[in-house]
């Protein structure tokens, strides 16, 4: 299990450096995500059904923590390519951290890397990763309130997967009022309720994710603000 | 330019304990207990509160400071109790830190007050690298996140006295393994207190308000004594 520690950028402004970073993936057509959420909403166990669901594509996993190797373990159990970044007590991840990661991973033409960031609705909406595509996850059991409390971390995600769906009669979360207030702070942003566990409304996401690595592979497509 | 990094962090962190050390001065002077209460988005701190609220509200006067990046849902939540609370928007920043905690008991005011919760931005990072100048540290660990976070997040368990497993009741649905992530909290931290217990049905929390009332004993014991 490899596991690096990287620290945080310091000279070239992020903005710079994140812009640069979606330029190399574009040119490689690879993409990558970047996936973040509180810690425990399930960013691990989705990426282990995504790897499981869609066996056709070659995906590779950077995970970020501040300390263990268990979320790459994990990924590594299944037979597909991880690294474990520790990220120095630092809460988020940056663009020259994920280049560092990327560094270390090696290439091999995948079709999807995803960035599994630190645990963390507020810090990580802040830095632009580079990644062609920012998803995060809201969890059932956290709340329908979360929007409003945490709004960046919501303007700044492509797509918000609400997950453990499977779980939803223990806990009073209103998936419609969840969805307005999403809906309020980022018209248009995509929403997918699911369970990695279940496999409800997976294909759904998957289908989405499919349609996201055609467009960023073909010319003109955009990359997210 | 590593190096840099880390030098300018322990400076913060080190002027961030002196700030501490008079917020637990002017605490003590006022008799006040003063917890510092944290844990993920979502783990369930203001449930909580209130539930440490309807225990405790007629035995010794309560206040709640509520620290969030947006919005006041939570300081309205507590304060529909009658129970005095404040929110604090800290702009974006992550954590409270001492500074900011000194600033927000100034606004508060603690005198005539025996119990003042810091309810802390959700986030199991950086609110524990900052003391913020409380007597205790109580955090939250919910059965949805899962019983690997006491290794994932290691400063959060080993820097708190007291964790409230929260969310008991919805263990059926969940892979928890309460004796693991005891077991591992226990490892970073052998005088950690924990308490499983849920905020939904109000269960688990006398013993929990027992620990604050006698924190409060200790305190007053200790100003009379220095009158």
């Amino acid at each position: 299990m490899k596991i690096i520690k990287v620290g945080a950028s310091i000279g070239a402004s992020n903005e710079q450096a994140a812009e640069r970073l979606r330029e190399e993936m574009k040119s490689s057509g690879t993409l990558l995500i970047n996936l973040m959420s509180s810690p425990g909403s399930g960013k691990t166990t989705l990426i282990s059904r995504l790897i499981r669901d869609m066996e056709e594509l070659s995906i590779a996993v950077m995970e970020a923590d501040i300390e263990s190797a268990v979320d790459a373990e994990r990924i590594e159990a299944l037979g597909a390519r991880a690294i474990q970044i520790h990220t120095n007590g630092m809460c988020h991840m940056d663009a020259g951290m994920t280049k560092a990661g990327l560094r270390e991973l090696g290439r091999e033409q995948e079709d999807l890397i995803f960035l599994e960031n630190v645990g963390n609705l507020i810090c990580p909406a802040e830095y632009d990763t580079g990644a062609g595509l920012n998803v995060m996850i809201l969890s059932v059991s956290e709340g329908d309130d979360k929007p409003l409390k945490y709004p960046l971390m919501f303007r700044e995600s492509d797509a918000v997967v609400i997950s453990k769906l499977d779980a939803l009669s223990y806990f009073d979360f209103d998936p419609e009022e969840c969805r307005k207030r999403i809906e309020n702070i980022h018209p248009g942003a995509k929403i997918f309720p699911l369970s990695a566990r279940t496999g409800e409304g997976m294909e759904e996401f998957e289908n989405w994710l499919k349609e996201r690595l055609l467009s960023w592979r073909n010319t003109g497509d955009q990359a997210p603000a | 330019m590593q190096i840099d990094v880390f030098e300018t962090k322990e400076r913060i962190l080190a002027d961030n304990r002196e700030a501490a050390k008079l917020n637990r001065l002017r605490l003590a002077g006022e008799g006040v207990v003063f917890v510092n209460l944290m844990g993920s988005p979502g783990a369930g701190k203001t449930s909580v509160l209130l539930n440490l609220i309807r225990l405790l509200k007629d035995r010794c006067r309560i206040g709640v400071i509520e620290a969030d990046v947006d919005s006041d849902v939570d300081a309205r939540k507590i304060a529909e109790t009658g129970v005095r609370a404040i929110q604090i928007h800290t702009a974006g920043l992550c954590h409270m830190d001492a500074d900011m905690t000194g600033r927000a008991l100034e606004h508060f005011g603690p005198e005539g007050f025996d119990l003042i919760f810091l309810e802390n931005i959700g986030n199991l990072v950086c609110p524990a690298e900052f003391e913020t100048g409380a007597d205790l540290k109580m955090m939250i660990l919910s059965v949805p996140e899962g019983d690997d976070k006491p290794l994932k997040y290691p400063l959060m368990f080993t820097v708190s006295d007291v964790m409230l497993v929260n969310k008991m009741d919805a263990a059926p649905a969940f892979d928890f393994d309460l004796e693991k992530a005891e077991e591992r909290a226990k490892k970073l931290n052998p005088d950690i207190r924990i308490f499983p217990v849920s905020a939904r049905e109000g269960r688990g929390f006398e013993e929990v308000a027992e620990l604050l009332l006698q924190l409060l004993a200790e305190k007053k014991g200790r100003g009379n004594e220095d009158h």
